[in-house]
C-alpha cells in the first residue's frame, strides 16, 4: 500500500473533538461527579471522597441486589439469545426448509417494536386473570402452568428475561445467518466426503469459523444486558418491590429522587463493570483468531 | 475512479456523522411546543398539558374545556398523559433537563412542592392574578412557596372512605365494622360467600399506601402535636406504633386472601367494574368514586354503595387532605402568556361549574362560588366524623417517598420482606431525604 497517499492524521481530528467533548468529557466529568454530593437542593457541590461507593457496597442491600440482577439479566439473556439465535440460524439455513426468508423475517420481526410497547403488550399478555397466556392454558387443561408471571418472586424475573430473548433473538439470528453464508460450502463437501455427522460438521467446521462472530454478538449482548432499562422500566417498572431492579432503573430513581451524586455513582459503577468486561472480551478475540 | 468513491463516501459519512451527533444536541434543546400556521396566517400556538392520568378527569372534562377555550381563542392544546406510577419521576427529569411541557400537572400539597416541582426555578409567578383570590384560602398553601403562588388547582378537600356494596352485607347480615377485629370478621364472612371482601390494584403504585398514612387523623389523636414533633425531628415514626399496627395489618389481609388472588397484577381502574359487578364488596375511593362507577355502568344503582372510614388500627376518625393536584406553568417555556389564559379561561364561573358538573368523581371543587354535591346522607355521615390532616400533608418527607412506600409493600405481600422492614424503610427513607435537603433539624 502507498502510505503516501493515506489520509493525513488531522483529517480524524474533527470526529476526535467532537467526540472528546460529547462523549469523553462529558463521561470524565460523570466519574468525577459521583464523588461529590450533587443534588437537586442546593447549588453547592461538595466533595465527598468514597462515601458514595462506599453507600452502594456496604449501605442499603438493595444497590448490591441492583447490581446483582443485572449480571444475572446479562449472563441468562447473553447465553439464551445466543444459543437460541444461533439454533434459529442453522435451522433457517437448512435446504429442507421453505420459506426461508419469510421465517426469518417474522422472527426478526420483534427486533424492530420498540421495547415500551413490548412491555406493555406483553404485561397486559401476561396478565394472571384477563391475559392471552393465562387463558390459553387453561384452555387446554394446563391450569397448573397458569401462573402469576409477573407478581411472583419466582417466576418474575425468569419471564422478563424470557421476554427480552423473545425480542432480542432475531437479530442475534440474523448476524449468525450472514456468519453461516460466509462460510465456503468446501469444507461442507469435503466433510461429506469424509463421511462427518452433522455434529461433527457442526462441532468442528461451524463453530470454530463462526467465532469471530459469535464474539460480537456476545459483546453486543453483555452491552445491551448491563444497559438494560426499558424492557423492566416498562414490564415490571422494577416491581414487585424492587425484585426486578437492575443498575439503570435504579439510576433513574436516583436522579427522579433528586440525588444526582448516588445516580452518577451507579452509572460510573456501571461503565467500570463494562470496560473491565469488555477488554478481556476484546482480548480473547485477539488471541484466538481461527487459524485454517 | 475508485480513490474517488472512496474519497466521496467519506466525505458523506463525516457529514452524516457531524450532522447526526449535532442533531442529537438540537433535538433535545428544542421546546415542545409546536407552532404551526393557521388558516388566517397568524402564527397559531399549541400548548403542551403533561399530566398523569388521574391527574386528568377522566371523564375528559378539562380535554373538553381545552377545545372551547381553542374555539375561542385559537390556541390548540396538546394533552401529553403519562401513567401514575411513572409522572412523578418523569416530570422531575423533564424539568431538569428542560423539556417540560408549557403547562404541567403534579400533585401539590405545602410540604412538597418544592422537591416536586421546584416551583421558584420552573413555574411561573401568579400571585397577581385576579382568580388565585377566588380560590379556597386553604388550598392557597398547597400551590404557594415562599409566599408567591405558582400554580391553579379545582379538586376540593379529599377524604378516602371504604366504598362498601351495602347489599352484600345485608345479604350476609354484616354490620359496618368500626374496629379491626370486626373488620376482619366481615371480610372472613365476605371471602367465605365468594366474593373476593376487598378490591386491591397495586400496579398504580399508590392506592396501596392509602391506610398507612389517611389514618393520620388517628395518629394525632393518640400522639399529641405528633406532626410538629415528627417535622422537628424529636420524635421518628416508629413511635407512632399504630403505624406498624397498619402495615402489619396490611400484610395479615393479604395472607388471608381478602384483597383477591391477583391484587398485585390489578389497576385501579378496574375497581368500577368488580364493585359494580359485584366481584368485590369494598375498594378505598373518595366517596364521589360512585358517580364514577355510575358514569361507567349506568345501569347499576349506586345507592346499593356506602362509605365507612378506615378502621385500620381501630381508627375511627377522618383524614382530610387539603391537597391535590395542581396545574402549572413552565416559567421557561414558550408561550407562558397562552398558557396563562388557559388559566384564566379555567377560572371563569361558568367554566368552574362545567368542571364540577363534568366530573362524576368530584364532590366539591375549591372555589367557593360554586356549591358542593354531597348527598344529605353522605354530608351528615362526614359531619359526625372526627376529622384531622392526613399525614403526608402534615408531615415532612413522607409524599415525597409515596410510591417507594407502594413498592416496599409490594415487596411485603410477595413476602420478600416484613411489615418491621417497611416501617424501617420508610424511616431509613425520611432520614435521607432530609439531610439531602440539608434540614436543619436532621442536621444537628
Amino acid at each position: 500500500m502507498d502510505r503516501k497517499k493515506l489520509y493525513p492524521w488531522y483529517f480524524t481530528s474533527g470526529a476526535l473533538i467532537i467526540f472528546f467533548l460529547l462523549c469523553f468529557l462529558p463521561g470524565i466529568i460523570g466519574i468525577l461527579y459521583s464523588f461529590t454530593d450533587w443534588n437537586n437542593f442546593t447549588d453547592k457541590i461538595n466533595f465527598v471522597g468514597l462515601k458514595n461507593y462506599l453507600e452502594i457496597f456496604k449501605g442499603k442491600p438493595e444497590y448490591r441486589m441492583y447490581i446483582w440482577n443485572t449480571v444475572v439479566f446479562t449472563t441468562v439473556t447473553t447465553i439464551l439469545k445466543t444459543v437460541v439465535g444461533l439454533a434459529l440460524a442453522l435451522l433457517l439455513t437448512q435446504k429442507v426448509i421453505k420459506l426461508k426468508n419469510f421465517h426469518r423475517m417474522i422472527i426478526f420481526s420483534p427486533q424492530v417494536i420498540s421495547y415500551l410497547v413490548v412491555g406493555l403488550v406483553f404485561k397486559s399478555m401476561l396478565h394472571p386473570q384477563t391475559g392471552f397466556l393465562n387463558n390459553f392454558l387453561k384452555s387446554i387443561g394446563l391450569d397448573f402452568l397458569a401462573m402469576n408471571w409477573l407478581t411472583d418472586l419466582t417466576t418474575v424475573f425468569p419471564t422478563v428475561m424470557s421476554v427480552d430473548t423473545w425480542k432480542g433473538m432475531g437479530y442475534i439470528m440474523v448476524v449468525i445467518i450472514a456468519g453461516l453464508m460466509s462460510i465456503s460450502p468446501d469444507y461442507y463437501e469435503a466433510a461429506n466426503i469424509d463421511g462427518a455427522n452433522f455434529w461433527q460438521k457442526f462441532r468442528l467446521i461451524t463453530l470454530p469459523l463462526l467465532k469471530p462472530i459469535i464474539i460480537n454478538v456476545t459483546i453486543l449482548n453483555v452491552t445491551y444486558g448491563f444497559r438494560v432499562f426499558d424492557m423492566i422500566y416498562s414490564l415490571t417498572n422494577g416491581g414487585p418491590g424492587n425484585a426486578t431492579g437492575v443498575i439503570n432503573t435504579a439510576v433513574y430513581k436516583e436522579f427522579s429522587k433528586g440525588n444526582y451524586a448516588m445516580g452518577t455513582t451507579l452509572s460510573s459503577i456501571l461503565f467500570f463493570i463494562l470496560l473491565f468486561l469488555l477488554y478481556f472480551i476484546v482480548k480473547s478475540m485477539e488471541n484466538k483468531e481461527v487459524q485454517m | 475512479m475508485r480513490k474517488r468513491l472512496k474519497k466521496l463516501l467519506s466525505t458523506i459519512c463525516i457529514t452524516m456523522m457531524a450532522g447526526s451527533v449535532l442533531a442529537g444536541c438540537g433535538g433535545s434543546s428544542s421546546s415542545n411546543t409546536t407552532d404551526t400556521k393557521s388558516s388566517n396566517g397568524n402564527e397559531a400556538v399549541t400548548l403542551t398539558f403533561g399530566s398523569h392520568q388521574s391527574g386528568l378527569p377522566t371523564s375528559a372534562v378539562v380535554q373538553n374545556l381545552a377545545k372551547e377555550f381553542e374555539s375561542e381563542t385559537g390556541i390548540k392544546i396538546d394533552f401529553q398523559i403519562s401513567p401514575d406510577a411513572q409522572w412523578r419521576d418523569l416530570l422531575k427529569v423533564k424539568l431538569d433537563s428542560g423539556e417540560a411541557p408549557d403547562i404541567f400537572c403534579a400533585d401539590a400539597d405545602p410540604l412538597n412542592l418544592v422537591t416536586r416541582v421546584n416551583p421558584e426555578k420552573y413555574c411561573m409567578d401568579v400571585t397577581n392574578e385576579e382568580w388565585v383570590k377566588r380560590m379556597d384560602t386553604n388550598v392557597i398553601p398547597s400551590i404557594s412557596y415562599k409566599d408567591k403562588v405558582y400554580g391553579i388547582t379545582f379538586p376540593g378537600k379529599k377524604m378516602y372512605f371504604y366504598v362498601y356494596n351495602k347489599e352484600i352485607f345485608e345479604k350476609l347480615g354484616l354490620k359496618v365494622p368500626t374496629n379491626y377485629e370486626e373488620f376482619k370478621n366481615v371480610c372472613q364472612k365476605i371471602k367465605d360467600s365468594g366474593v373476593t371482601p376487598i378490591f386491591e390494584g397495586t400496579q398504580n403504585g399508590w392506592h396501596q399506601v392509602l391506610p398507612l398514612f389517611e389514618t393520620g387523623a388517628m395518629y394525632q389523636q393518640k400522639h399529641q402535636d405528633l406532626y410538629n414533633k415528627l417535622n422537628k425531628n424529636e420524635v421518628d415514626l416508629d413511635s407512632v406504633t399504630e403505624l406498624q399496627t397498619v402495615i402489619s395489618e396490611l400484610k395479615e389481609f393479604a395472607n388471608l386472601g381478602f384483597y383477591g388472588d391477583n391484587y398485585l397484577s390489578n389497576s385501579v381502574e378496574n375497581a368500577k367494574e368488580a364493585m359494580a359487578n359485584g366481584k368485590a364488596a369494598m375498594f378505598i375511593g373518595e366517596s364521589a368514586w360512585r358517580n364514577e362507577v355510575k358514569a361507567d355502568f349506568p345501569d347499576f344503582d349506586i345507592n346499593k354503595l356506602g362509605i365507612f372510614v378506615m378502621p385500620w388500627a381501630d381508627n375511627q376518625a377522618i383524614g382530610v387532605n387539603p391537597a391535590s393536584n395542581a396545574y402549572f406553568i413552565n416559567k421557561n417555556g414558550k408561550h407562558s402568556a397562552e398558557a396563562l389564559k388557559f388559566f384564566e379561561f379555567l377560572a371563569k364561573p361558568e367554566n368552574l361549574q362545567k368542571r364540577l358538573d363534568g366530573q362524576p368523581g368530584l364532590s366539591e371543587i375549591c372555589w367557593p362560588e360554586i356549591k358542593s354535591k354531597y348527598s344529605k346522607e353522605d354530608q351528615a355521615y362526614i359531619d359526625s366524623l372526627q376529622k384531622g390532616m392526613v399525614m403526608q400533608a402534615g408531615v415532612k418527607y413522607i409524599d415525597s417517598q409515596w410510591m417507594d412506600v407502594g413498592k416496599d409493600l409490594e415487596a411485603m405481600y410477595t413476602g420478600s420482606s416484613t411489615p418491621e422492614d417497611v416501617l424501617k424503610t420508610i424511616m431509613t427513607r425520611r432520614t435521607e431525604q432530609a439531610k439531602l435537603q440539608k434540614d436543619p433539624d436532621w442536621n444537628k
